[in-house]
């Protein structure tokens, strides 16, 4: 089964789609997205979502269903309101945006883009709230606080690598 | 410290870090072949963990007698190795390898919980940053053993397999060492009496919530260190070929 993953990278910071990991189930999700979203870069919190949970619309799409009344056709809850604003960012796709209550997905859309105004967006992503699985904030010391003392290092980095062209350029 | 102290935390360092750096290198081996790209990237972390690990230590022994961990790791012959056979055996199957990584990593928990402890700063400075991380290999490895042991016949059937090669060897990996007695004299190594049972009792725990039963405690014997088995030759022999065609590494 595939899940999306949201990683938070900072507490003022919103969580943001950044790619989607194989998982028999939720744990398991948590466990692979932290292995390959979480070894290095800066991350204080994780979502994963079943993808196929995921209500996913894009600009072009919302323009050619329109003009519909949005459809009540989910439970009456909190939906999580993401939004990709630009292509800017390669390496992510959607912000969190905001929460809204509402009683579905489209619904819940249909509020976020009253209140987001004249703020343009490239695709929107809807999530119910109780679809999301988090990391447990207690366990973030030990699930991202050692990344910190890793670092990405170029291939230049290594001496070894720096002697061996020195002496491919002298022969 | 005297002399003597400084020699039983050399030999006490030593055997970690080849420990360390044997069961990372048989978890380095699933690399490109696990069962799915995101357990592959997993395993090549926690492969990488263990080595950190093992860096960590040769560190600390460093500090004491100005060894080079490069010359160590990849210069060093066989003989003069001070890992045990439960890290040297071959990576096996799936289960074998996350049960193996999930004893390891029970054992290590209750360890670096004690080295964080240590009267030498060094050591409980590198216990305590070891640790963080170690929690979250457990999570992942216990992960495992729980679902291949809960899981199907075959999975059930693997998982017996491998707990029935490994559960016998685990005695050799906490046993303490001939020096540890004068470590914990000197409170290098505190509350240490207690890590073997204190392994055990929680690695049965665990095994039991995966329903998978290792019989009687493995016999308390002794960790054989000194002794050079075949398992631990062949895996050094690929892991310094390297190294070994070109220690300078001036040359491709």
């Amino acid at each position: 089964m595939r899940w999306e993953v949201f990683k938070q990278d900072a507490p003022s910071k919103p969580h943001q789609a950044v790619g989607s990991v194989h998982g028999a189930d939720a744990e398991h999700a948590l466990l692979n997205a932290r292995h390959v979203f979480g070894r290095r870069p800066a991350a204080i919190s994780m979502w994963v979502v079943r993808a196929d949970r995921i209500y996913g619309r894009t600009a072009e799409e919302l323009a050619a269903e329109a003009p519909r009344a949005p459809v009540a056709s989910g439970n009456e809850g909190t939906y999580h309101v993401f939004r990709k604003a630009s292509h800017r960012r390669s390496m992510t796709f959607v912000d969190h945006l905001t929460d809204v209550r509402a009683a579905g997905p489209s619904e819940a859309l249909a509020v976020a883009l009253a209140g987001a105004g004249a703020e343009p967006g490239l695709a929107w992503w809807v999530v119910d709230a109780n679809d999301v699985h988090a990391t447990d904030p207690d366990a973030a010391a030990s699930w991202f606080e050692p990344a910190k003392d890793k670092t990405y290092k170029q291939q230049s980095q290594y001496g070894t690598v720096a002697a061996k062209r020195n002496e491919g350029a002298a022969g | 410290m005297n002399e003597q102290v400084t020699g039983a935390l050399i030999s006490r360092l030593t055997a970690m870090a080849d420990d360390e750096l044997l069961l990372g290198h048989r978890d380095s081996e699933w690399t490109g072949h696990g069962p799915l790209l995101e357990e592959d990237i997993a395993l090549a972390n926690l492969a990488q963990d263990e080595i950190g690990h093992a860096v960590l230590w040769y560190g600390v022994r460093s500090q004491l007698d100005g060894s080079d961990p490069d010359s160590l790791a990849f210069g060093r012959a066989p003989q003069g190795f001070l890992s045990c056979g439960f890290v040297e055996l071959p990576r096996g199957d799936w289960a074998f390898t996350l049960l193996r990584q999930f004893l390891f990593d029970t054992y290590e928990a209750e360890a670096l919980a004690r080295l964080a402890g240590s009267a030498h700063a060094p050591l409980a400075e590198a216990a305590d940053k070891a640790r963080r991380e170690e929690l979250f290999h457990l999570r992942h490895t216990g992960l495992w053993v729980k679902r291949l042991g809960l899981g199907t016949d075959e999975s059930r059937r693997r998982s017996l397999a491998a707990l029935e090669e490994l559960w016998p060897l685990y005695a050799g990996l906490v046993a303490p060492l001939p020096g540890d007695q004068l470590l914990m004299d000197a409170n290098v190594l505190r509350d240490w009496a207690s890590l073997s049972g204190a392994v055990i009792d929680r690695a049965r725990t665990a095994l039991a919530a995966a329903e998978l039963d290792p019989g009687h405690d493995p016999d308390p014997a002794p960790a054989e260190r000194d002794v050079v088995r075949e398992h631990r030759r062949e895996l050094l022999a690929t892991m310094q070929e390297v190294a070994r065609q070109d220690p300078e590494a001036v040359a491709w």
